[in-house]
């Protein structure tokens, strides 16, 4: 035992912020290839988590089935997304930076009071697919079979999303145009295709997370908001335009909130924004971010 | 520069003392005064020196609770209660402006936002014995001021209030009138059309940058001072991340290229809400469209484009 | 009297060595020139000199004191100032005020009380440097509505504004028409007078009509170093100029 709690607690602890953390990862890497590549901050990107847990609902309230809702959800809003790029940020191309920043939190306003209309302010708890319901036994604890399917499931998009950005061509554009537009530009290639496909991929990835958090947290038109600065911070202390930052600042935050919450339940936001000034202070460009990289 | 758009703050501070008897209703003339300096305020960091702060909504929040929790707690006089709401704000904003300004555009805007939240949080969760939690602090004592020897509530009628504000609002107009056009406010310009050349002239633009949050956040924490002693009552929405964006839309919608612009936005911002809230509830959503079709079409603002459409027609006549 | 030195100044950037173990001295009052091929690492030395960039290694002293590790905005103040190859101006500000602020950084920063309008001398000292590089007429207009030619002697206005000792100068003429150009070289001639100015330039005719000494860089080391004849004789930056090793 440590300070009254036993070591099981503390393992299960681990595993819950492994969960949490990967949710934030994948928030994390979209908002940061999108960042990384168009230089936009798409502050409805916590809208887009938002909207595919209200898209989820939908289709298992057509269909009752999980499996389908998770296939549907991130083609549904990347499709959103891409519509989006095409006709409201694609326009400001060109012109002072801070301007899709300030569309998309304008697009934040539309897309929240939207769902508020639609499906009322409230919001709804989304219940566990039958078939993920149920503790597992992991030898030292129980823990959730859903949280564990999360787990696994999110492990495996980041693991796809590697493959796709290490061994592809595209992936190796992506890549490149997140280090230096200029030069990819510059060989030929039409970089608002490339834009206008990150940002649907990026948006997806939201939308996935957001159906696959919904089973823990319900869901509810505010949902985004707070997801947005935690995957922010996220990319701030990874590093931004580093997807292997994302991924270990999203799990390592992940599991500081969840220990945090066990001890201090008090401080579980706070410590999110201390540990941000510490990286702030100690290693502006983050954990793996580099130097100068639009500072 | 033509004559009226360097004479305009005059201009601004006639219209808005006389604001109660051109609107239907005082309440919404002292919401335009409070928010008009919030954006004025948030202005000088936008407009006049190039940063985007998406935080602002902590140094209205400060203002607020600095004023709220003295006026409760400390039993302050009201002057001295303003005081500490505006001193709040500014060492807050020392704090904050130190952190997020060791990173630049859309980094700095994004960190200001989550630093915003995170006093959200202070407020709501970590201190909420002193300051309510979600109710806020209710019941903000307003005592009585004495001035010459005679004492008078502020509070004894709408329209006092209104003047007593109206009097902080007129004095930061000219404070900040004088700022920006001080050899200061010249410094803030440069920052903001190229800060590499700034630098390479001599500035040392770090720090200049950190003074002039505290200048904006001042204003911002008055603001919230007045509103704290005019509801009495510190609201814990007055912290949340909406404000700071109530901020950015009211001097984006005026025009944050002008120096009476954010206030124009600001009545703009508060006129539509309050006509389209007696139709709908989701007033936010148009509020959000209508700030997206500025952001797309109408950079300059309400009161910019009306300024360059009076130069250009000057030019022609 | 020598005014600028470097010792052993490296600078890489990842694998690359950039700037080579390369010791300068700069005369006072002259006019000096580097030169090399490109990527010799011209615009990089000319940054680490300003301040712009950090030594990995090596010092530099600037009028007897050692400047490697000072900020930009201190060096400034120490009496160096650049124009930059891509201008690098204030666009919406009136092309008065351009050099009316750079000039204001001798005087004060914060001050926020008076008018601006009050600095009186600042005023006028900012009109004449506008005569002296040709802009007087324009001194209203806003610095993102002049021509190309004008914007860079703009940028050679603000780069006076701070009455500097030395100049430091990254390709003035780039872009220029040949009427532009040798207006310029007037123009630099001009100012060259009571003060030391490092020029970067690639149009060779134009170094070897102004300097009174040629650096010559290639992979960030010094070739050759000598007056313009002398640089022109050599063989070595034949070679590499020509040829390319």
């Amino acid at each position: 035992m440590i300070g009254g709690i036993s070591y099981a607690s503390l393992i299960t602890q681990l595993f819950m912020g492994l969960q949490i953390g990967l949710v934030y990862v994948l928030l994390a890497i979209g908002l940061s290839l999108i960042f990384g590549l168009m230089t936009v901050v798409n502050f409805a990107h916590g809208s887009f988590f938002m909207f595919g847990a209200y898209m989820g609902l939908f289709m298992m309230g057509l269909t009752g089935n999980f499996w389908v809702s998770l296939v549907f959800v991130p083609l549904a809003t990347g499709l959103l997304g891409l519509v989006v790029e095409r006709f409201t940020v694609r326009p400001l191309y060109g012109r002072d930076l801070n301007d899709p920043l300030l569309l998309t939190f304008g697009l934040q306003f539309v897309m929240v009071e939207s769902v508020r209309l639609i499906w009322g302010t409230t919001g709804f708890p989304f219940d566990t697919p039958s078939a993920l319901t149920g503790p597992v036994n992991l030898g030292f604890a129980l823990f959730p079979l859903y949280r564990i399917f999360v787990i696994v499931i999110t492990a495996l998009i980041i693991f796809l999303l590697w493959v796709f950005l290490e061994k592809t061509s595209l992936g190796l554009i992506i890549r490149g145009g997140t280090r230096d537009s200029l030069m990819v530009r510059v060989l030929g290639i039409d970089l608002s295709k490339v834009w206008f496909l990150v940002f649907g991929i990026g948006t997806g990835l939201a939308g996935i997370a957001g159906v696959l958090a919904a089973p823990m947290r319900g869901v509810h038109p505010d949902m985004g908001i707070d997801m947005l600065i935690q995957a922010f911070v996220v990319v701030v202390v990874g590093g931004m335009g580093s997807l292997k930052g994302a991924v270990i600042a999203g799990i390592l935050i992940g599991v500081v909130v969840s220990f945090t919450t066990l001890f201090y339940p008090m401080m579980g936001e706070v410590v999110i924004f201390i540990s941000m000034a510490v990286v702030l202070l100690i290693r502006p460009s983050g954990l793996f971010g580099e130097e100068g990289l639009l500072e | 520069m033509s004559f009226l758009s360097t004479r305009s703050y005059l201009g601004l501070i006639l219209v808005i003392a006389v604001l109660p008897f051109i609107l239907p209703y005082e309440a919404i003339a002292t919401q335009i005064l409070i928010f008009g300096l919030f954006a004025m305020g948030y202005n000088i960091l936008l407009g006049y020196t190039g940063l985007l702060s998406f935080g602002h909504a902590a140094f209205f929040g400060l203002g607020t609770y600095g004023a709220g929790l003295s006026l409760v707690y400390l039993k302050v006089g009201l002057f001295t209660g303003l005081l500490i709401g505006v001193t709040a704000a500014v060492l807050g904003a020392m704090a904050v402006g130190f952190l997020c300004l060791k990173r630049k555009g859309i980094y700095f805007a994004m960190l200001t936002l989550a630093f915003g939240q995170l006093f959200y949080f202070l407020a709501l969760v970590v201190f909420d014995n002193y300051t309510g939690g979600d109710n806020g602090l209710r019941g903000v004592p307003v005592p009585p001021i004495s001035v010459g020897g005679l004492e008078f509530s502020i509070i004894k009628s709408p329209l006092s209030f209104y003047y007593f504000a109206f009097i902080f609002c007129a004095l930061s107009i000219l404070i900040m009138n004088r700022i920006l056009h001080s050899p200061f406010g010249a410094v803030l310009q440069s920052i903001r059309e190229n800060e590499k050349r700034s630098q390479s002239c001599g500035y040392n633009t770090n720090r200049v940058k950190w003074v002039a949050f505290l200048f904006s956040a001042f204003f911002s924490g008055l603001a919230g001072s007045l509103h704290a002693v005019y509801y009495q009552l510190a609201a814990l929405n007055t912290l949340y991340w909406t404000n700071s964006g109530t901020a950015v839309m009211m001097t984006i919608l005026g025009g944050m290229g002008t120096f009476i612009g954010p206030f124009v936005g600001a009545g703009v911002f508060l006129l539509i809400e309050d006509v389209i809230s007696v139709y709908t509830v989701s007033w936010q959503l148009f509020v959000g469209a209508i700030f997206m079709l500025f952001v797309l079409f109408f950079p300059l603002g309400i009161w910019g484009t009306l300024q360059e459409k009076f130069r250009l027609w000057r030019l022609r006549g | 009297m020598e005014i600028l030195k470097t010792e052993s100044l490296v600078k890489n950037f990842g694998g690359l060595r950039a700037i080579d173990q390369v010791d300068f001295r700069l005369e006072e009052g002259q006019l000096h020139s580097i030169i090399g091929p490109n990527g010799a690492g011209k615009s990089t030395f000319f940054k680490l000199i300003c301040g712009e960039l950090h030594p990995d290694s090596g010092g530099i002293r600037f009028r007897g004191e050692d400047i490697t590790a000072l900020p930009q905005y201190a060096i400034s103040h120490r009496g160096m100032s650049v124009a930059y190859q891509l201008t690098n101006i204030f666009p919406r500000l009136t092309t008065l005020e351009n050099i009316r602020v750079a000039m204001q950084s001798r005087k004060t920063t914060y001050n926020f009380w008076s008018r601006k309008e009050a600095l009186r001398d600042l005023r006028e000292k900012s009109a004449s440097i506008l005569e002296t590089v040709e802009l007087g007429s324009k001194k209203d207009e806003l610095a993102c509505n002049l021509s190309h030619g004008e914007q860079r002697h703009l940028e050679l206005g603000i780069a006076l504004a701070t009455e500097p000792a030395l100049l430091l100068l990254d390709e003035p003429t780039a872009g220029m028409s040949p009427e532009d150009t040798e207006r310029t070289i007037q123009l630099i001639r001009q100012i060259a007078r009571g003060r030391t100015i490092i020029l970067v330039e690639h149009k060779m005719k134009v170094v070897m009509k102004i300097s009174d000494k040629i650096t010559v860089l290639h992979y960030g080391a010094i070739i050759a170093e000598g007056k313009p004849e002398e640089i022109q004789a050599n063989e070595r930056v034949q070679e590499v100029y020509l040829k390319g090793r």
